[in-house]
């Protein structure tokens, strides 16, 4: 290498000698000369100096670095590098847990008061203990488990499905047990509400839980030419108990739910739903309670058990956030409003000529909920309800609720609702003959483990 | 009855339709490059410039941790070839569903379109113990690591070989691009002049090992040492080497242990949790010893803490960008270094500063 140097200054040096040779040198030419001296002698020191430290100038871009390796530095690894998808490759705090499903459990301790009505709920309750286990299974599928712990009841799994990953095009098939794709809040678990208490519409239309079935659901992403997303899930099964479907396994019920998602801006979306449900149906509470109570005249009275049943539903949620201060603040808006045309027995003239008549009952419902996001962990709202009840078109009632929600982090929740529900005297009977109530409850909800992300 | 079969019909006559739409979209010859973060996407364009078709998910005045997972963009990844995500778990609230809801096999974790850019990066601050008592911690560390220019020249090439792969036409393209991508790198944070005495790669490498000053200061050319050389990124930021800073979220640990700068207390009581009256007080205390002369923050997080600070002390507030489109100025990768160092020496240097509030 210096050997190299050396012939490569001997051929500098000489090169403008040669040149300068025909004509006798000026003492200008002599000085720049020398100032070209000067300026090699310190281009070969650097060279020099380079070559004893080791180092050599890059030489462009395309010798910088060796070829084949795909990141140019490799820094020393992690102490246990075991390459996992996803990991970093540097965990290896994490490799049980990777194996294991994530698990995670939510703590529902309430506090309910009413203060007009006597009333088994009234009073403190760690209502509700739920565990979720979700992991996938294999490249194909995966497993979400939701098991429920009532406070005084068996516990029973609240949701257990397993969903397709990768089905050829925008298809997503999901079996097993589910909370029904109808409206927006049906779909949520208890934690996930923006209040304490679930919507009336959906309490007298649906029963006390969600609407869910035991059964199949199917995903289609509608590829559109506005790029939006337009998600249409149909779905078929038993449902489970409830107040608008038998649970019986001869009567599937269908259903069908359209999602129509918009951005409105860069820091606001609007999502629309059209729902619809149908299947079968048999007497109401209601109606057996007054076959009960008209006594040895109704003896012989027994209603048909699978009459036509079908639920409508229309949604529509508003929310902002701002794209900057995406944490601190946010607005709420979300509407359901469901229809319910139902055929059912309905019992005439107890006290003289009891017979059961056959009605097609109309009844409608629903909800509008907004919620004002203040600070990073306080959220107020507010929510209007009206109801009837799908078995008695006569039968209404209205709420007006005030809550809030107060999140010290992103892993617990405590929450307040004043609720006052004023009813009308058909509604009234169902309720110890109270035509008004005011409630008050309290919610302080824990979320341990690894819970997985919601759906927006 | 009716219904039933009408529903059944619709499912019938939708799927051929819908499978048909999906594979005409594939037709498109220009890879189709989605990713989570600016940074990511700066780097990839930078890269593979106009043979890639990007879409960038956050917004760089976004809070990476809590963006809203919106269904638009499940849209957008149904179209992906690669999905470019930061890995560590930062962006867990928000990746998994928008991957599940896209239903495309190769964007899952492991697929061949999902591209981690943590990969071969070596992460700091791995916990030992995983409790929720210390805050919202990242079980694999601290996801933050482009805060370290070197460690953009690893994650250009894990972009460039997940390219390569999805793209084999253009395989020189993007080695020539991830190659001029590291150069302008290496100059930008060393400085030409020394890039040209001592090669990017050696100076990558000492930086690396953290034997960067030892190897500076102890190799001379020309009758100077090599630091005399140094300029950029690491040169500027020279003058405030050492100097100690408070930061709101526990995000400068990367940057910090490059440029040498001291990150001597956190805004945030614990990451993720807002600072109470008691921390703030306690931060009080500490910052009236006078020797921080900033608060360094971010765009997204709240002023409140960080002015009832500043109003009771000297200390400068300077909101700094984390991601590219953080600021005006942080317009790609090289001018989010540019601003910041820039910002960083005027403030900690006792100099006037634009970006403090």
């Amino acid at each position: 290498m210096r050997s190299s140097v050396s012939i490569l200054a001997v051929m500098i040096f000489l090169g403008p000698g040669l040149y300068a040779a025909p004509d006798p040198p000026t003492a200008e030419d002599v000085a720049a000369l020398r100032r070209e001296v000067e300026d090699l002698k310190r281009q070969i020191q650097t060279l020099r100096d380079q070559l004893r430290a080791g180092i050599l100038p890059d030489q462009g871009p395309a010798t910088a670095t060796p070829p084949a390796e795909a990141s140019p530095v490799s820094p020393a690894p992690a102490p246990t590098a075991p390459a996992l998808p996803g990991a970093g490759g540097n965990a290896p705090t994490r490799v049980q847990s990777l194996l294991n499903p994530a698990m995670s459990a939510v703590l529902l301790a309430i506090g309910t008061t009413s203060l007009k009505r006597e009333s088994d709920a009234n009073g403190f309750d760690l209502s509700e203990g739920e565990i979720a286990l979700q992991s996938a299974v294999d490249p194909y599928t995966r497993v979400d488990l939701f098991l429920s712990f009532p406070s005084g009841e068996t516990p029973e799994v609240e949701e257990g499905y397993i969903s397709t990953l990768a089905l050829p095009g925008p298809l997503q098939l999901k079996g097993g047990r589910f909370k029904n794709a109808f409206g927006k809040w049906n779909g949520l678990h208890t934690h996930a509400f923006f209040s304490v208490d679930r919507p009336n519409a959906l309490v007298n239309f649906f029963g006390e839980e969600s609407l869910a079935t035991d059964g199949f659901s199917l995903s289609v992403l509608i590829p559109n030419p506005w790029d939006q997303y337009i998600d249409l899930f149909t779905e078929v099964g038993s449902a489970l108990e409830g107040t608008s479907f038998n649970n019986d396994r001869r009567n599937l019920t269908y259903l069908e739910h359209l999602a129509w998602f918009f951005n409105t801006g860069p820091n606001s979306t609007l999502e629309l739903g059209l729902s619809a449900a149908r299947g079968r149906a048999g007497g109401s509470e209601a109606l057996f309670q007054a076959i009960d109570d008209c006594g040895a005249g109704c003896a012989g009275l027994v209603p048909r058990g699978e009459l036509q049943s079908a639920v409508n539903g229309v949604d529509l949620t508003y929310k902002w956030k701002p794209v900057r201060m995406n944490v601190y603040k946010s607005f709420l808006w979300q509407t359901e409003a469901l229809k319910s045309r139902r055929h059912l027995d309905v019992l005439t003239n107890p006290l003289t000529t009891p017979s059961l008549d056959p009605q097609i009952v109309e009844a409608s419902g629903g909800y509008s909920h907004i919620e004002w996001q203040f600070a990073k962990r306080w959220r107020v709202g507010s929510r209007y309800d009206w109801s009837g009840f799908p078995d008695d078109d006569r039968a209404s009632e209205r709420a007006i609720s005030a809550v809030v929600r107060f999140l010290p982090s992103e892993f617990q929740e405590i929450r307040l609702q004043y609720k006052r529900t004023s009813r009308n005297d058909e509604a009234a009977l169902r309720f110890d003959g109270e035509r008004d109530d005011s409630q008050i409850f309290f919610q302080w909800i824990p979320v341990i483990g690894a819970h997985g992300a919601h759906k927006y | 009855m009716r219904p039933r079969f009408r529903m059944l019909l619709l499912l019938f006559l939708a799927i051929p339709a819908l499978l048909t739409v999906d594979s005409a979209v594939a037709a498109d010859k220009r890879l189709n490059v989605v990713s989570t973060l600016p940074n990511f996407g700066s780097i990839a364009s930078a890269i593979a410039g106009d043979r890639i078709d990007l879409t960038v998910i956050a917004s760089g005045t976004q809070d990476a941790h809590f963006v809203d997972p919106k269904p638009s963009y499940i849209v957008k990844l149904r179209k992906a070839d690669l999905l470019l995500v930061n890995g560590l778990d930062l962006e867990i609230g928000w990746v998994p569903p928008l991957i599940q809801g896209a239903r495309t096999a190769r964007l899952m974790p492991g697929g061949a379109g999902y591209v981690d850019c943590s990969t071969g990066v070596r992460v700091v601050e791995i916990p030992l113990n995983l409790s929720r008592t210390e805050g919202d911690v990242h079980p694999y560390g601290n996801p933050h690591y482009l805060t370290d220019p070197l460690n953009a020249e690893i994650v250009s090439g894990t972009i460039a070989e997940a390219l390569k792969k999805a793209d084999p036409a253009g395989a020189q393209a993007y080695e020539d691009g991830r190659k001029a991508f590291v150069r302008r790198l290496h100059e930008a944070l060393f400085g030409k002049d020394l890039v040209d005495l001592a090669g990017g790669a050696k100076l990558s490498r000492e930086a690396m090992a953290g034997t960067l000053d030892a190897f500076l200061d102890g190799t001379s050319v020309g009758g100077s040492t090599l630091r005399s050389h140094l300029g950029g990124w690491l040169g500027k930021m020279q003058a405030v080497k050492g100097k100690p800073v408070v930061t709101y979220h526990k995000d400068y640990s990367y940057f910090a242990e490059r440029f040498g700068i001291r990150v001597v207390e956190f805004v945030e009581p614990k990451p993720g949790i807002s600072p109470s009256a008691k921390h703030l007080e306690e931060l009080l205390t500490r910052l009236k010893q006078g020797d921080v002369t900033s608060i360094l923050t971010r765009p997204y997080v709240e002023h409140r803490s960080t002015d009832y600070l500043a109003e009771r002390t000297s200390v400068k507030v300077l909101t700094l960008p984390i991601e590219v489109g953080g600021a005006a100025e942080a317009t790609d990768y090289f001018k989010l270094f540019d601003y910041t160092t820039d910002q960083m020496v005027r403030a900690l240097s006792g100099g006037p500063s634009a970006a403090g509030r």
